[in-house]
């Protein structure tokens, strides 16, 4: 009985979870009357018209918008990787003096967040000259505090007795960590992966720091969905569905790896 | 000089300066220089037109920040707002990681994958979603809650005392996947062997859950719970998206960085106050900080050392 109820509790949970993005999909078809009858699933016909009207540039550029999200958290996501790895290994394995300092850096920006500051950030952005620069904005997400405790715990797993063979074979220092590299994959992954998404869906640094002809998605979608524009509302949903397509390609074929590093590497 | 664990070999300072070198120069760059920068915009200081006496207004600013009713407001609508997310969220998680956990192993990742859905979409479109679905006279909450139980249908955003449950309700629709993919992930990672034992003893699914994993994943219920508190602290772009960039009617959904982009940037009441901003965002933070040690601070007392 108890087993009966909770799974349909679960099941409960998990249609209000995904319901509505199936008819999200299915509302990008369906005329602003249509829309306005969340009971109606289906639509009278299957006309793209919002795609088009998205991707006809009369609104915004959305190639340009969407290859500009993606090369920001993709760059992000691949060097806050690259750093935090190779700060999480060096905190795991080697002794050196200033060893706790470089964790309470890391817990800091953990317990002193960016976005609570993000004023002075693009303060001093600007003053840097970095204003509208996607670079600087990439640069500034890249030092994650959780991304250096991550691979500290994951490092920390690696047998002790890999480094002693990497430096048998004469390795250097970072070369012993590149040969670890492959070993720690679905932990590299699951990282890259949540920074990819963390970096995808925020909204504040970008429209502080980027210019106003520099969307990102986040921006772009709070312009369509701006009433004052008089823009159909199928083209804000058209985009909200385009712009989930790259993380579930992302979370579809990564969650087994996602998994087993988060069971077996992180939280064990 | 740094020695390497396991190895005796030790080495020189610039291949350890590769390794650390790279975080270190972005924290100081991206961390500490604009938490300085923002404490001195705060104390008055023009960092435009180089520092000078004459510009240092002292702690005025942070008086002006503690005064100004309307922060102090946004300031208890963003605490509330993270203790609702947190009372709802925690338990919720826990609860469906186990009832996942008791299922047969092939539809364990489906169920995962589909909770995790929302986490994976912007929150400009969770709030679309919400207007368009879940909102209005029609829309799921009126016809399936508030209508089923006998009640008059609510206007959910335009009603002050619903406003924040609204966003109370988005954001724990969002985070729920990923919280219970975190705790299944921990349940995992419990030893086979106190299942077998739980087995063997007859013990009920009830004590399982509580005597198994309850303390299995409590390391990572203290860990949600700090990253949950400092995201909702720091929370934007959900309230930017349900009420455009304002507090809603009576301002009952106006959070903490909501009020800060108002008062730093015009198109909010177009005051441009840098500096008044810059002492409120230090004076929040300092209050993540606060929360997030007390949290840790508890975890320690607790006993709980993953």
């Amino acid at each position: 009985m108890t087993r009966w109820l909770s799974r349909s509790a679960l099941l409960l949970v998990l249609l209000i979870a995904a319901y509505p993005f199936i008819w999200c999909l299915l509302s990008s078809f369906k005329s602003n009357r249509e829309i306005h009858q969340p009971g109606n699933l289906l639509p009278s016909s299957f006309d793209p018209f919002a795609y088009r009207l998205l991707f006809s540039g009369d609104f915004i550029d959305f190639g340009e918008v969407l290859g500009r999200s993606l090369l920001l958290s993709g760059g992000q996501a691949l060097l806050a990787t690259l750093v935090c790895s190779a700060a999480g290994f060096a905190l795991a394995k080697v002794g050196f003096r200033a060893k706790p300092l470089v964790f309470v850096l890391a817990l800091l920006v953990i317990l002193y967040p960016r976005q609570a500051m993000s004023l002075s950030v693009f303060d001093w952005m600007s003053d840097m000259g970095m204003s509208g620069s996607l670079f600087g904005l990439l640069l500034s997400g890249a030092a994650s505090g959780l991304g250096v405790i991550f691979f500290t715990q994951v490092f920390g797993k690696v047998p002790d007795e890999l480094i002693d063979l990497a430096r048998i074979e004469g390795r250097s220092l970072g070369g012993t960590f590149f040969t670890l590299i492959p070993l720690i994959s679905p932990a590299l992954t699951t990282f890259a992966a949540l920074h990819f998404l963390l970096c995808w869906q925020d909204h504040l640094l970008p429209l502080l720091i980027l210019s106003h002809d520099q969307l990102t998605l986040p921006l772009a979608l709070s312009r369509l969905s701006d009433s004052s524009f008089r823009i159909p509302q199928a083209v804000g949903l058209a985009a909200g569905v385009l712009s989930m397509i790259p993380l579930l390609l992302l979370f579809g074929l990564s969650f087994r790896r996602m998994r087993t590093a988060l069971s077996e590497w992180v939280v064990s | 000089m740094y020695k390497l664990r396991g190895a005796n070999a030790c080495g020189s300072s610039p291949s350890l300066l590769l390794l650390i070198g790279p975080f270190v120069c972005l924290w100081g760059l991206f961390w500490l220089t604009p938490l300085c920068n923002g404490f001195g915009l705060a104390m008055g200081i023009s960092v435009h037109s180089g520092s000078s006496y004459d510009f240092i207004r002292g702690w005025e600013n942070f008086i002006r920040a503690s005064e100004d009713a309307k922060f102090l407001h946004s300031l208890k609508n963003t605490l509330t707002f993270v203790g609702g997310t947190l009372g709802i969220l925690l338990p919720l998680g826990f609860f469906l990681a186990a009832v996942i956990f008791d299922l047969k192993k092939r539809w364990r990742p489906i169920c995962l994958f589909l909770l995790i859905v929302p986490s994976l979409a912007l929150p400009g479109t969770l709030a679309t979603l919400f207007y368009l679905f879940f909102h209005g006279k029609s829309g799921a909450l009126n016809q399936f809650v508030t209508i089923p139980l006998g009640l008059d249908p609510i206007n959910w955003m335009t009603d002050p005392a619903w406003i924040l449950p609204c966003l109370i309700f988005q954001a724990v629709w969002r985070w729920t996947g990923l919280i219970t993919l975190l705790l299944y992930c921990g349940m995992r990672s419990i030893p086979q062997w106190q299942f077998e034992v739980a087995r063997i003893e007859g013990v009920s699914s009830w004590g399982r859950l509580r005597t198994i994993l309850l303390p299995g994943v409590r390391h990572l219920i203290f860990f949600s719970a700090i990253f949950l508190t400092i995201d909702g602290l720091v929370s934007f772009s959900g309230a930017y998206g349900l009420l455009g960039g304002s507090g809603g009617v009576a301002d009952a959904g106006l959070l903490f960085v909501t009020y800060l982009y108002q008062v730093a940037f015009p198109g909010g009441s177009g005051r441009m106050d840098l500096p008044l901003a810059s002492a409120m965002s230090v004076l929040t933070a300092s209050i993540a900080t606060f929360c997030a040690l007390f949290l840790i601070r508890l975890r320690n007392r607790l006993g709980i050392d993953q």
